[in-house]
């Protein structure tokens, strides 16, 4: 692959550079039948890691004589989709999935403008305090949100938060906002300080520099941004589950483990795993759109913290 | 300059002194100097309301005798212990078996995936095209998987009863007793092989997209020049590729640790919401004794102990984020 990658790169050079590559490439181990055995080992790497989705996604499918057959069957014997209907039939599911949209959509939006103003107050100018901002913003990612769950509970409890989606929302800020102030810091930096000058000279405003030059130069870091905190709101637990346990308010992911641990529905193997997949789609879909983005700028953003 | 400095007071007593404080404030403001902090306001106020608070709260309670009944039938009855509390939880036995397993297990997992991923972000390199697309694209699902799913999921795989490793188990070995093998009957099998199974496997999307994006770093003039000078694969591993990506590695391992320390939603949903107590890492004991048993004076003297580990762990990765923050500007 890399000796392709240079010989186009520099055709010039290709006729004196090719044998001299080839042999030292080849010493390397990185020959046609090496080559081969790479891909052997990739592909049983990706099964093995797709084997347990392939796993949950066949069970939703399967009769029920099949699921509670003694020896698991790898192919449905025919398709059923009875634990599809068995979860759309239950009647907690979709209020459960829209307080956890309502939940994800404000955490997603809260944070994203909360985080973006700090980010270019940390990125764009020098105040007294602004060393001790990041480090805040830095130390605070390193609380678990384990260990602040109680005292959170209590907080909110006073504040009349808890049982209220809303109060929700605000906790979530938690782990959203000093990320966010992170990641868009680095893409704020990486925006020439010159360009929102030269809207300035040219006539704007500092806010129509703001707004004009480094909102739209920070679109896609929004959109990791806002994705990671999409993922994270979504598939977050401990805190609506302790937070929500009394206002007769649920989300999805509270309403999945009810469904495993209620006796007569934790036998349903099939429903158990529908749900599951329905309840992980959004995140699914969210990757598959904006898969590139998101796997450059998670990594930007876990090496920026 | 003795004169100047008899002068100043005189005249700042004759003139009125709203007189330059308002053109010196407007001037202030001019120059945008309240912007950042305008800018910093709400995200301040967040921290401060949700983080900084309940800290505050978290020290408190950690210090008086609260349990739900007291705390919410008659707040009365709480009172400040001082270090009482302290004292108790750190003379319990429970409490280091809980520490001592969750920095095991955590060094398990932290010292699995970041192997794991770092060998197959090197196998990344070396595939040809249509696999790499094809192991990115498996990976990418795997991320989007939740933790609480992906825990249901394994639960089911290594299930006793029609469990799908265990049949694997059989077709290989053909024995039967393999069939019904129980994974969890023993903890230390439960938590060590199939808990972190989970979790590695959750964790290692993110671990070999990263580690392969940042070998994508290593110059290829430099290992073309270890090659040169004689060195094999794993010597120009160790001093060409180790040195270059070394800044991310820290990072890595760092946020895994910071991950694998206070997981809780994988092992909470493989054992079915109620993990027996030879599960008990220190995020399922702090949910079991604060949540579970409502003790949130106990479980404030954990979270404190959970947030000391930590911070002790991860003084050193604070010190290169703030390196790296500081060559950034």
């Amino acid at each position: 692959m890399t000796t392709v990658d240079v010989q186009t790169d520099r055709p010039a050079e290709r006729a004196a550079a090719t044998p001299k590559v080839r042999t030292k490439v080849r010493t390397t181990g990185e020959s046609r039948g090496m080559t081969w055995v790479w891909n052997t080992i990739g592909l049983g790497f990706a099964a093995a890691m797709g084997f347990p989705i392939y796993w949950m996604i066949i069970t939703t499918f399967k009769t029920n004589k099949d699921l509670i057959s003694k020896d698991p069957t790898f192919w449905p014997s025919s398709f059923s989709f009875d634990s599809y209907s068995t979860i759309f039939d239950d009647k907690a599911f979709l209020p459960a999935l829209q307080n956890t949209a309502v939940i994800t959509v404000g955490s997603v939006v809260l944070g994203l403008v909360i985080g973006f103003l700090a980010a270019v107050a940390v990125a764009r100018f020098d105040f007294r305090g602004r060393n001790f901002f990041i480090v805040t913003m830095l130390v605070v990612q390193m609380v678990p949100l384990l260990a602040i769950l109680i005292p959170l509970y209590v907080v909110m409890n006073e504040a009349g938060l808890t049982s209220s989606l809303f109060g929700v929302v605000l906790a979530y800020l938690v782990f959203t906002v000093p990320y966010v102030v992170w990641t868009l810091r680095s893409f704020i930096v990486n925006i020439p300080a010159e360009l929102d000058e030269a809207a300035m000279v040219d006539g704007c405003t500092k806010w129509g520099a703001f707004f004009r030059v480094i909102l739209p130069l920070t679109l896609p870091g929004l959109i990791t941004t806002g994705v990671y905190s999409w993922i994270q709101a979504w598939n977050e637990f401990i805190v609506v589950n302790t937070m929500l346990s009394s206002g007769g308010k649920q989300t999805s992911m509270a309403w999945l483990t009810f469904y495993a641990t209620t006796p007569t529905r934790g036998a349903d193997y099939g429903a158990q795993m529908a749900g599951a997949l329905l309840v992980s789609l959004p995140v699914i879909l969210m990757f598959v759109i904006f898969q590139k983005k998101v796997s450059a700028g998670l990594t930007a953003g876990a090496v920026k913290g | 300059m003795s004169v100047t400095t008899n002068e100043t007071p005189t005249r700042s007593e004759t003139a009125p002194p709203a007189a330059p404080a308002p053109a010196q404030r407007r001037g202030f403001f001019a120059a945008g100097h309240y912007i950042p902090y305008a800018l910093i306001l709400p995200a301040a106020a967040v921290l401060l309301g949700i983080m900084a608070y309940p800290l505050f709260r978290l020290f408190d309670l950690a210090f008086q005798n609260i349990n739900r009944y007291a705390y919410i039938v008659n707040p009365s009855l709480g009172k400040y212990i001082g270090f009482e509390g302290f004292g108790k939880i750190l003379g319990d036995g429970q409490f280091w078996d809980v520490v001592l397993r969750s920095l095991y297990f955590t060094a398990e997992l932290v010292i699995l995936s970041m192997v794991l991923g770092m060998l197959f972000a090197l196998l990344l390199n070396r595939v040809s095209n249509w696999v790499k697309v094809t192991v990115i694209t498996v990976m990418m699902f795997v991320w989007a998987i939740p933790a609480l799913v992906s825990g249901t999921v394994f639960r089911w795989l290594f299930a006793s009863n029609g469990g799908v490793v265990d049949y694997v188990g059989f077709l290989l070995t053909g024995d039967e007793s393999v069939k019904h093998y129980d994974w969890f009957g023993d903890p230390t099998v439960g938590l060590y092989v199939v808990c972190a199974a989970v979790i590695i496997w959750g964790a290692l999307p993110f671990l070999v997209l990263g580690l392969n994006a940042a070998l994508t770093q290593v110059p290829k003039e430099l290992m073309e020049a270890a090659k040169l000078d004689g060195a094999g694969p794993l010597q120009s591993f160790r001093h060409v590729v180790i040195p270059v990506i070394r800044p991310f590695l820290l990072v890595t391992t760092a946020l895994s640790f910071i991950w694998d320390f206070q997981v809780f939603a994988q092992i909470f949903s493989i054992r079915n919401t109620s993990p027996e107590d030879g599960y008990w890492t220190i995020g399922i004991y702090l949910y079991e004794k604060g949540i579970v048993a409502s003790k949130y004076s106990d479980s404030s003297v954990i979270s404190i102990a959970m947030i000391l580990l930590m911070l002790a762990v991860l003084v050193f990765y604070i010190r290169q984020m703030l390196k790296i923050g500081a060559n950034e500007r």
